[in-house]
């Protein structure tokens, strides 16, 4: 649990670190925007060579974002596949036939669970997967099985490669924007700005500074939620609970042995927390002075202009390419 | 030897990999029977991170710790050869706060639950739940209440009783008095030392009442940022030059004795360590 990177600040120094929180949110914003519009492959590539820059300029090393990429793993590649074998525009690029006989099958399916058990032991384990499907492929494009009772076909057109690639670009890109504004800007900062953008919906009869409280609550307690259920696993471990390993029924006791505590923890603390709050005087939607205050400077509109400066280059892409 | 720690460090990780070095170099042995171990020190000193590692519950990051001849070190839990489970039966341990283990419905089903997760059968676990609601001082008609509805005391009461179920051949308690009224307290060590002189198990109770150590403990352990800087005799502990160095609190009947021993100019032949021993020993005085 301590490896989540997504959403999680990181300490530093460049011109990201300085920038005020609002332009940060406003400029995600207005690039995400952007990179919808996108409608070219090409663009893509460009929209992404920029990013790279940013991260450049931003000296945030590539690893972290791939650290933040790499849960979404799961999502990219299906998003590849379903793309790949569903979509069937455009040119005809690789075509193969594939030839189902019980031998093929059979062994399809053992080396499917060969990768099963072997994969904890290997360390690329997305290459070994990969190498996994290209093995199963060729067993079943193979010809020298008796007993063929279905062929099936295999095909990837140009649209669809394209369209796969496409939709994984757009998706790093927006995972990356976001992992930047989250890692380079405290939460508290973050909900500070967020707090002001959504300022002027007092017209609507909503009060932002309430909502940006409840957050503000909520991100500060997740570190706290954590340990207190580290604490609980380690309290029901010495009663006998094995996390870690346990049959199925036996899971579902353990997770209810987490949960209840958990609850009742929670609910305690934010009892406390109310108290604790009263006791200081808090009372909602009163103004209350501000022990940080955003100064918005010259780099802050250049950031926007340029953030801007991109979407219309993006729609007129688009408009007129 | 049932417990033997070899050069034990322990290092909690951290975000930025700036680790804290929690356990510092821990040598010591700890006997299956016949052992009553107070581990005292201030907060943050590494108690509990010591106590943890006595049922496996946290792996060494340096050295090893020798549990009933299972050897637990900063590989066993990646190997996953060796089961840590059954360690947890054999040392028990009850955390300092019982809310983060209560979760059924029933008190009885609470106490039951850590000796059906050992293979103990469930009437086997019944009747056990019942004997031990007894020894930890509360009665029988607690077993059907919500373990939700109790008292903080009563709350570690069960608790304690949870653990005290499984029969463990150790038993660490992580300040098992705190929070308790001074009856309830006192009722409650009587409870360990009998489970201590009456089964011959090793009992180990962290705590940070000098009285406790000083009345009950055979040994006493002192922990100071990570360094176990004192193991061994409690009376000895409290010599002045100890007091001084670690800041240590003097027991009360200590105290009583070394104040009554400086105003009447007389000297206990042997110190009493408890309110029974000291007005014994003052018969013997006003003879």
């Amino acid at each position: 649990m301590k490896n989540i990177v997504i959403g999680r600040y990181i300490p530093g120094n460049s011109f990201l670190y300085s920038l005020d929180p609002r332009t940060k949110i406003l400029a995600l914003l207005i690039l995400m925007i952007g990179v919808f519009v996108i409608d070219h492959i090409m663009h893509m590539v460009y929209a992404i060579a920029i990013i790279f820059l940013v991260l450049l300029l931003g000296k945030i090393s590539i690893k972290r974002i791939y650290l933040g990429l790499r849960p979404l793993l799961f999502l990219l590649i299906f998003t590849f596949t379903f793309q790949i074998i569903f979509n069937r525009h455009g040119e005809l690029l690789f075509e193969e036939t594939l030839y189902y006989s019980p031998v093929s099958i059979a062994l399809a399916a053992a080396i499917g669970i060969f990768w099963f058990f072997t994969k904890r032991f290997i360390k690329f384990r997305l290459l070994y997967f990969l190498m996994t499907l290209l093995a199963i492929g060729t067993v079943l494009s193979l010809t020298l099985f008796p007993g063929t009772f279905a062929t099936g076909r295999f095909a990837v057109y140009e649209e669809g490669l394209f369209m796969a690639l496409f939709i994984m670009l757009r998706l790093i890109i927006i995972v990356t924007l976001s992992t930047m504004l989250t890692m380079t800007t405290k939460p508290t900062d973050l909900n500070l700005g967020l707090e002001q953008i959504l300022a002027p919906l007092k017209i609507l009869r909503i009060n932002a500074e309430e909502i940006a409280m409840i957050i503000s609550i909520s991100l500060r307690y997740i570190p706290t939620l954590l340990d207190e259920a580290n604490k609980i696993m380690l309290a029901q471990a010495s009663r006998g609970v094995d996390f870690e390993e346990g049959k199925m029924k036996e899971k579902v006791v353990q997770i209810v042995s987490l949960l209840v505590p958990m609850f009742i923890i929670s609910f305690k603390r934010s009892d406390d927390l109310a108290n604790a709050m009263e006791a200081r005087s808090f009372a909602p939607g009163r103004p209350r002075t501000r022990l940080h205050v955003l100064t918005w400077k010259r780099l802050d509109s250049c950031v926007l202009a340029l953030s801007f400066l991109l979407l219309v280059t993006a729609i007129l892409s688009r408009v007129l390419l | 030897m049932a417990i033997k720690f070899e050069r034990v460090s322990f290092q909690y990780t951290s975000m930025d990999n700036k680790g804290y070095l929690a356990l510092a170099d821990i040598n010591l042995s700890i006997n299956k029977t016949g052992e009553f171990i107070t581990l005292i020190g201030e907060t943050g000193s590494g108690k509990s991170t010591l106590a943890q590692h006595m049922n496996a519950l946290l792996q060494p990051t340096e050295g090893r710790v020798h549990i009933f001849g299972i050897t637990v070190d900063d590989k066993t839990k990646k190997q996953r050869k060796i089961k840590l489970n059954p360690i947890r039966k054999q040392v028990g341990l009850v955390f300092q706060f019982p809310e983060y283990q209560l979760f059924e419905e029933t008190v009885e089903k609470d106490i039951m639950f850590g000796p059906k997760n050992f293979g103990v059968s469930t009437e086997e676990a019944a009747k056990r739940a019942e004997k031990m609601i007894e020894v930890v001082g509360l009665d029988a008609s607690y077993l059907k209440r919500s373990p939700f509805n109790l008292s903080g005391g009563e709350k570690k009461r069960v608790s304690i009783a949870g653990i005290l179920a499984m029969e463990p051949d150790i038993l660490i308690l992580d300040e098992p008095t705190s929070g308790l009224d001074p009856i309830g307290r006192n009722a409650l060590l009587d409870v360990f030392y009998n489970i201590h002189t009456e089964l011959d198990k090793t009992v180990i109770i962290i705590t940070h009442d000098m009285n406790t150590v000083y009345e009950y403990a055979k040994r006493v352990m002192v922990m100071r940022e990570g360094v176990l800087v004192y193991d061994g005799d409690p009376v000895a502990l409290f010599s002045k030059s100890n007091i001084d160095r670690w800041n240590l609190d003097v027991p009360d009947i200590l105290g009583l004795t070394r104040d009554l021993e400086a105003k009447f100019d007389y000297k206990f032949t042997e110190p009493p360590r408890s309110r029974k021993a000291l007005f014994k020993a003052l018969e013997g005085m006003l003879k």
